[in-house]
């Protein structure tokens, strides 16, 4: 009898939480702005160091990560050195941002959007970044789980006190943002 | 009688379109080719060329235009030190044997006055393939620094690198689409 009882009864779900450390070698960020309305500069921040965390089974994720900013690549060296100085970046006084996000959203298992908060120049703003797309394959070396995908959003530099330029290099700024992360 | 005359011509003049052929110098700062290829369906891989020179021959009245942009390949920037050096491998781009690519468009699709698009061929590897890159921005601005007219926009395309013989990792599941985003922007001489 005891048996039939427990049958009965739906199994609880447990947590599953899994952790993943970035992939240095496949996380950057990617930033996209516009150039007198003509053309889109673009530039790259990484490599990206931080955890994710995610339990399908809830579900349920939290991430945390920091990039550097002392470290630009837009491909032109005297611009790179420009995007430092205190009007833009400020990097010799805020060498780090940073994104912690607990609020992601699901479409079945794959992660679809989250939102959380870009901390830059010292400013900390809400962000929200959608997946483009989300998997998982296993790592053909480590043979392990990677999951990542790419992400997108978008911030107003100003909103951070980086507003040099403007308005001949936009206030808007795009972000395209590449992860993935190693099953820990 | 006179006076009306001159004004006739110099009326006459303004409708004589203007000789507007001009010369174009691709300004290295703002022209940037970008790829983009899928890593194992999973995340989108980036790398950028960072070396390139170029002019564009561009005739807004009559439509016309013709572009010429050299890359060196050995330029490439991927932010991963060991993708640089395996791009450059024979598995890739064979650098030490075909150290640059070139694109040459020679087909100027207008809507208006601004560029949709340009066709043309892409030679890499020896290899000489037609490719179509479409704009997604096109403007023409006077340049506070420059004090002269620059245009460019965004263009893009997807190719299949397999087509000038790059087949790595094809076998094993790596893609064979490269999706280009080219930023442009050129200097009137």
């Amino acid at each position: 009898m005891p048996w039939l009882l427990a049958l009965s009864v739906p199994l609880p779900v447990l947590a599953q939480p899994v952790v993943y450390r970035l992939d240095p070698q496949h996380s950057f960020v990617h930033f996209e702005v516009m150039h007198f309305g003509t053309s889109t500069l673009r530039g790259r921040f990484g490599q990206i160091d931080g955890y994710v965390e995610l339990d399908r089974t809830v579900p349920s994720g939290w991430v945390s990560l920091r990039i550097p900013t002392t470290v630009v690549d837009t491909g032109m060296p005297a611009f790179d050195a420009r995007l430092l100085q205190g009007d833009l970046l400020a990097s010799e006084t805020y060498p780090l941002a940073s994104f912690v996000a607990s609020r992601f959203s699901f479409d079945g298992p794959k992660v679809s959007a989250l939102t959380g908060e870009l901390t830059l120049r010292g400013v900390r703003q809400g962000l929200e970044l959608r997946a483009l797309r989300f998997g998982c394959h296993t790592h053909p070396q480590l043979q392990r789980e990677v999951c990542g995908g790419d992400f997108e959003g978008e911030l107003n530099r100003a909103d951070f006190g980086a507003s040099f330029g403007m308005p001949f290099v936009a206030n808007r700024v795009r972000l395209r943002v590449q992860v993935e992360g190693i099953r820990q | 009688m006179m006076k009306s005359l001159i004004a006739a011509a110099a009326l006459g003049l303004a409708f004589v379109a203007p000789v507007h052929s001009a010369t174009y110098a691709i300004d290295p700062t703002h022209t940037f080719v970008t790829y983009e290829v899928s890593h194992f369906g999973t995340s989108t891989n980036r790398g950028r060329f960072d070396k390139k020179e170029g002019t564009v021959q561009f005739d807004r009245a009559a439509k016309s235009g013709k572009v010429e942009v050299v890359f060196d390949l050995k330029s490439v920037n991927t932010g991963v030190e060991m993708m640089n050096k395996h791009l450059q491998s024979a598995d890739f781009f064979d650098s030490e044997k075909y150290p640059i690519a070139k694109f040459v468009g020679d087909k100027f699709v207008f809507k208006g006055d601004k560029v949709e698009a340009v066709s043309g061929t892409l030679t890499l590897r020896d290899k000489t393939m037609p490719v179509t890159l479409k704009a997604t921005n096109f403007n023409c601005y006077m340049s506070p620094m420059l004090k002269r007219e620059v245009c460019g926009g965004d263009f893009e395309t997807t190719i299949k690198r397999s087509q000038w013989g790059v087949n790595y990792g094809l076998e094993f599941g790596m893609a064979d689409d490269v999706r280009l985003l080219i930023q442009v922007e050129a200097v009137k001489q």
